[in-house]
């Protein structure tokens, strides 16, 4: 069938192998099927006419979307975008995205209804009514703090399950950028949903209709956009390509990483006294290799705890993958394990991630984490 | 499989071949589909032509041993894998056989600094094990451009070489001993972590053995000393033979740098857009030299190598100031295969060796054996072992292209030779270089080649169609590729 | 095809008095004859032709006939500031390749092994085959060179080799102490050519540019007091293969260990144990397609 995929994009791709070691699901496996230059290749078959089989629907199912090929990869193959479009030419087809998935993802978008049901499932979770493998925090919030607005330097945006189940981190996020002397809104509902998880799973109409829906709300003024949630940012960074229109593209450009933003304004912050807390980065996936700018992040912690560690793995993925680790339970676990090795190894009291799903995920593994913005917060006596 | 086996769990696939196998390893590791076999057929060489069998994942020796047999049951031949990097189509299957992949098998079994061992399974990626021995002042050695991916047995297939081979010697002088499943099943251990094991060197007969010996399954690598002192020096060139001119004069100099590797000015500039190491897009050639050894020692040879430079014209002689300059150089280097795909969609990388006092005239005759077959030609190379890289850039989709670049190709192989050269330094013969073996072997070369290879495997039950070309035993090609193939074949 | 047929006169007439029939070894400088068992007594004893045929220094490379004493090689090497891998004991080229011991100054020269880049030999059947090839890095098909190394003549008898050859280091010193620990010296230094010990002296060879020769003198005054001697001491007369672990380690009689190496000089001679049954059939059927008839050594199998 017609993927259709940019055949200049498809033969960018020259087989080198140099994508292998970065890509979690062919690390744990060791199958071509379950790496980069092997997808690409049965996109290359499927678009020339070999039927999309068990098998291969497996071979793109299995995908992270981490990302970690595309700055390993010396020909700058886009493969998150090929396998995005992917996706969603086979999700047009019916092959992948069934209507469980699609019906799942709906609440996002609706951000009173994914309240609600959020405070229901934090009564289950606690109850201990949810399977284990679905890694739902018991600590799930049941009732949040409302959203105020503190002026008008820049808009913080809320999304849709992190609103939902880690608004803390929203608050935490909030008060340290007030700390450095700036006006924060919220964004709230008037953007649930950056439509990431959507993308991923190739139900781009759903993703654009969100883009769009965002794009008219937030463009009254020209202000920056700041994001605690990498893989939200990632997404929100690549609307420019997700509707090809020069607005698009200044809205994308309006985007930032909180780290990333705060990176600049770090002098700005008050001396306090260092979190006494040896303290392991890991890097989210959309925030190192699609966003690039993880860096931030060590220069926003540093002066706010004691000791900053690095992992030794190179960055990769641990297993989160947005919807990933719900729907591939079983991959996400045996990606977890190899991370959950490399911090035993660096010997952290805390692990700071700067995105909802990973820290969950990790959560799940018995890894304490943090976001940055709540230690920053933290050391600076904000919360 | 059908739903109604997958329903009932059933596992049988009614392929006799592939029901033994999966009673020997588990039915998820034996995979018989047709995604899982069209990735099999292939390697990260140009090569097509491939058949898979079904594919394996071992996680032991025993496993490895077991589909050994197997294999001999049915009379089915194999092949191992390793990573996929190989660029001659080594790990090309030929007559659909087994294929048997290593990557299951990566574990570092044991590191042993008072014997300045390492025991690993094939399945370990080089730059993996160094990263793992450098904290202990240890690394293993060879280090081919693929080293974050390629893997140990892949390297103890193809003898491996890299840019630090050099001074140190290509793959087969840090193997130790190799532990082998031979094709007939039997395991045994070659070579071992003694001075000199007695006997025959089989170990060193087996290392380069393209995957037709047998199987690695348990390599003990030899640990090399980390050096305490690195310069890493980048000299410019106007042009391509003061480049080469310079290596042939740094080696008759008597230095013996760690790594001499030349770029020409079209892989800079594709590797510059890379990595952004800050290489010189507008020097026709830059020669990267990299010295080790003890701190006072470097600076007489890197201030040498200057000289040299120099006096051969070099426009600019650059020293790396940190590590990080110095990773970023090599990063460049290293992913300068990969980075051509900015330029062209295909490419073909060739592999010669010539003597260091003729690279200057095989290189001019490299460009205009290109410019006569309207290919683009770049050149990236390890000049100080004469090993010449001619990358030749190309898009399949246009008609006739692939004719030329294999018509330039084969002549550069020939110049090659008619310098006094041979046909690889580092990627071995697999597929790509049969039907040039008669043109540096005898017959009767070639008939012992085969006495070796016939001592490890008789029946040829070995990755066949490979290394030695037809009209000697075990490489039946056309043979081998008469097998039918259905869609998803 | 024939352009490729070796067409050295000298080779050629060895390969005609080879022959292709009737037991037949060559003897260098008989310096390790007993090696591998007895030569049969009906076997023709022939001489390899000498002769550098073509050294190319700048190439570090030399193309020596077997018959040259390795003496004369050394000289000639010499000349030009180098030298090579092949133990000076009054031996041929040839010889010390068939029997492939290593030199005592292993970890500076290198291997042997390592340093055979192409072999000629005449095969049971009288012809000349070459194996290998004339460059320093080369994986071009199967690797004879290795196989024929320490192989004692009984696949092929050596005529011809290209060797790999080395620049002999600015400086160089022997420097010996007592009561040191050894394997912790050779931990120590960064690139000794040698670490010798008898039981109660480390003889040490430095080598390098002279000012690194300083400075490694300089972190051994922290394990003894080390003072220059001439060279290595005398080595007794058999040779052990061990691990480092057990050179280093070693006690019987009078011995002299390479340390970080594991080869051991001894006063008597190392028991060897047979090759495992998987080994000693993949030897066997080589032995039988380079050699049906058993003409070549007979008498001589290489690992005993």
């Amino acid at each position: 069938m017609d993927l259709k995929l940019d055949p200049d994009d498809l033969n960018s791709c020259v087989q080198c192998g140099l994508c292998l070691p970065h890509c979690p699901t062919f690390r744990v496996t060791g199958d071509e099927t379950r790496s980069p230059r092997g997808r690409i290749q049965l996109m290359r078959e499927v678009q020339e006419g070999a039927p999309v089989t068990l098998e291969v629907q497996e071979a793109f199912d299995t995908c992270v979307q981490c990302r970690a090929c595309e700055p390993a990869c010396p020909s700058s193959v886009p493969y998150g975008h090929l396998m995005e479009q992917t996706r969603e030419s086979l999700a047009a087809e019916g092959k992948t995205a069934p209507w469980r998935q699609r019906l799942a993802f709906r609440p996002l978008a609706m951000p009173r209804m994914l309240r609600l049901g959020s405070s229901f499932l934090a009564v289950a979770a606690r109850a201990r009514l949810v399977p284990r493998r679905f890694g739902v925090p018991r600590d799930l919030p049941i009732r949040r703090a409302r959203h105020t607005t503190s002026g008008d330097d820049v808009y913080l945006f809320t999304g849709c399950v992190m609103d939902a189940w880690q608004r803390d981190v929203h608050i935490a996020g909030q008060r340290v950028i007030e700390a450095a002397g700036f006006g924060v809104t919220p964004t709230g509902d008037v953007a649930p949903c950056c439509g990431a998880l959507q993308a991923h799973a190739g139900l781009t109409d759903h993703t654009r209709a969100l883009a769009e829906q965002m794009m008219a709300a937030l463009s009254v003024d020209q202000r920056p956009i700041l994001v605690d949630s990498a893989g939200c940012g990632a997404a929100m960074k690549d609307y420019g390509h997700l509707l090809g229109t020069p607005e698009a593209e200044v809205f994308a450009a309006r985007v930032f990483d909180i780290q990333e933003w705060l990176a600049d304004h770090v002098d700005a912050l008050p001396n306090v006294t260092p979190l006494d807390l040896r303290v392991a980065v890991q890097d989210p996936c959309h925030l190192r290799h699609v966003q690039r700018v993880h860096l931030a992040t060590r220069t926003v912690l540093a002066p706010f705890v004691r000791e900053l560690v690095e992992l030794d793995d190179d960055g990769l993925c641990c297993g989160a993958g947005g919807a990933f680790s719900v729907l591939q339970p079983e991959l996400a676990g045996d990606i977890r394990d190899r991370k959950v090795a490399a911090i035993d190894r660096a010997t952290p009291d805390v692990v700071a991630s700067a995105n909802p799903g990973c820290s969950m995920h990790l959560a799940a593994g018995g890894v304490p984490t943090e976001h940055p913005m709540t230690l920053v917060a933290r050391a600076l006596g904000v919360l | 499989m059908g739903l109604l086996d997958r329903l009932t769990g059933r596992t049988s696939s009614g392929d006799p071949l592939a029901d033994d196998l999966r009673a020997v390893l588990s039915a998820d590791r034996v995979r018989m589909d047709g995604a899982e076999r069209a990735l099999m057929a292939k390697d990260a060489s140009v090569f097509g032509g491939g058949v898979a069998g079904p594919t394996c994942f071992p996680t032991s020796t025993a496993e490895v041993q077991a589909i050994m047999r197997v294999a001999a049951e049915h009379d089915s031949p194999i092949v191992p894998r390793g990573a996929g990097t190989g660029l001659a189509g080594g790990a090309i299957p030929l007559g659909a056989p087994i294929v048997i992949s290593l990557q299951k098998m990566n574990r570092i079994l044991d590191v042993d600094e008072a014997n300045r061992v390492a025991w690993v399974e094939p399945g370990v990626i080089n730059l993996d094990l160094s990263n793992q021995l450098r904290p202990r002042g240890f690394h293993f050695a060879p280090d081919p451009s693929s080293q974050s991916v390629c893997t140990l047995g892949g390297n103890v297939a193809n003898n491996s070489g890299g840019p630090h081979c050099l001074a140190y010697g290509v793959t087969d002088a840090h193997i130790l001993a190799v532990e082998v499943v031979l094709p007939d099943g039997e395991v045994v251990m070659l070579g071992g972590i003694d001075a000199e094991p007695s006997g025959l060197d089989l170990r060193g007969a087996f290392v380069g053995g393209e995957g037709t010996l047998g199987i690695a399954t348990r390599i003990a690598v030899r640990l090399t000393k980390n050096p305490p002192a690195v310069r890493t020096l980048l000299l410019s060139f106007a042009s391509v033979r003061d480049a080469a001119q310079t290596v042939s004069d740094v080696i008759a100099a008597g230095i013996v740098p760690a790594a001499l590797e030349v770029m020409d000015q079209r892989i800079t500039v594709a590797v510059e857009n890379f990595v952004g190491a800050g290489y010189p897009t507008d020097a026709a050639a830059v020669l990267l030299a990299e010295i080790e050894g003890l701190d006072a020692g470097v600076d007489i040879d890197a201030g040498r190598i200057d000289e040299i430079g120099r006096a051969n014209g070099a426009t600019e002689v650059r020293r790396a100031q940190s590590d990080e300059e110095r990773e970023l150089l090599w990063k460049g280097r290293k992913t300068a295969f990969g980075a051509i795909a900015q330029m062209a969609p295909d490419y073909y990388l060739h592999d010669t060796v010539v003597p260091r006092s003729a690279l200057a005239d095989v290189l001019e005759q490299v460009y205009e054996i290109a410019d006569r077959h309207d290919v683009v030609v770049m050149n990236v190379f390890h000049a100080g072992d004469g090993n010449l890289h001619p990358l030749l850039l190309f898009d399949a989709r246009e008609q006739g292209t692939l004719d030329r670049v294999h018509a330039a190709g084969a002549e550069i192989l020939r110049a090659s030779l008619d310098a006094g050269g041979v046909l690889s330094g580092e990627h071995g013969v697999g597929v790509e270089k049969q039907r040039f073996m008669g043109e540096l072997f005898t017959d009767a070369d070639m008939g012992h080649q085969n006495r070796l290879r016939r001592g490890f495997d008789p029946v040829c039950r070995s990755n066949p169609g490979k290394v030695l070309p037809e009209g000697h035993s075990c490489a039946d090609i056309q043979q081998l590729r008469a097998v039918p193939t259905g869609v998803w074949g | 095809m024939s352009s490729l047929a070796v067409a050295d006169p000298v080779l050629l007439d060895f390969a005609a008095d080879v022959g292709p029939e009737g037991r037949v070894a060559v003897a260098g400088g008989r310096t390790r004859w007993g090696l591998g068992g007895e030569l049969r007594s009906d076997t023709r004893v022939l001489a390899a032709p000498t002769g550098i045929v073509a050294y190319a220094a700048s190439e570090m490379t030399v193309q020596v006939r077997a018959g040259t004493p390795v003496a004369e090689l050394d000289a000639a090497l010499a000349e030009h500031g180098q030298r090579c891998a092949l133990p000076a004991r009054g031996g041929t080229v040839g010889g010390a390749v068939a029997v492939g011991e290593n030199v005592v100054d292993q970890l500076g020269r290198g291997r042997l092994r390592d340093a055979v880049l192409q072999v000629r030999y005449v095969s049971a059947e009288g012809d000349v085959v070459t194996g290998g090839g004339p460059v320093v890095k080369n994986v071009t098909g199967y690797n004879l060179p290795k196989l024929m190394t320490g192989s004692l003549g009984t696949l092929g008898l050596l005529v011809e080799l290209i060797l790999r050859t080395n620049p002999i280091p600015a400086a160089s010193r022997w420097l010996a102490a007592e009561d040191v620990d050894p394997a912790a010296v050779e931990a120590a230094l960064y690139a000794p050519g040698a670490v010798l010990w008898d039981g109660a002296t480390t003889w040490v060879l430095l080598e390098g540019h002279g000012p690194d020769l300083a400075s490694e003198s300089n972190k051994l005054a922290s394990f003894g007091v080390f003072t220059e001697v001439d060279g290595p001491p005398e080595l007794p007369p058999h040779r052990w293969s061990l691990t480092p672990e057990e050179a280093a380690d070693f006690s019987r009689g009078a011995f002299v260990s390479s340390i970080g190496v594991g080869t051991v000089w001894a006063d008597s001679a190392q028991k060897s144990l047979p090759d495992g049954p998987g080994v000693a059939a993949v030897a066997a059927r080589i032995k039988k397609n380079f050699d049906p008839t058993g003409r070549l050594n007979p008498g001589r199998t290489a690992g005993c």
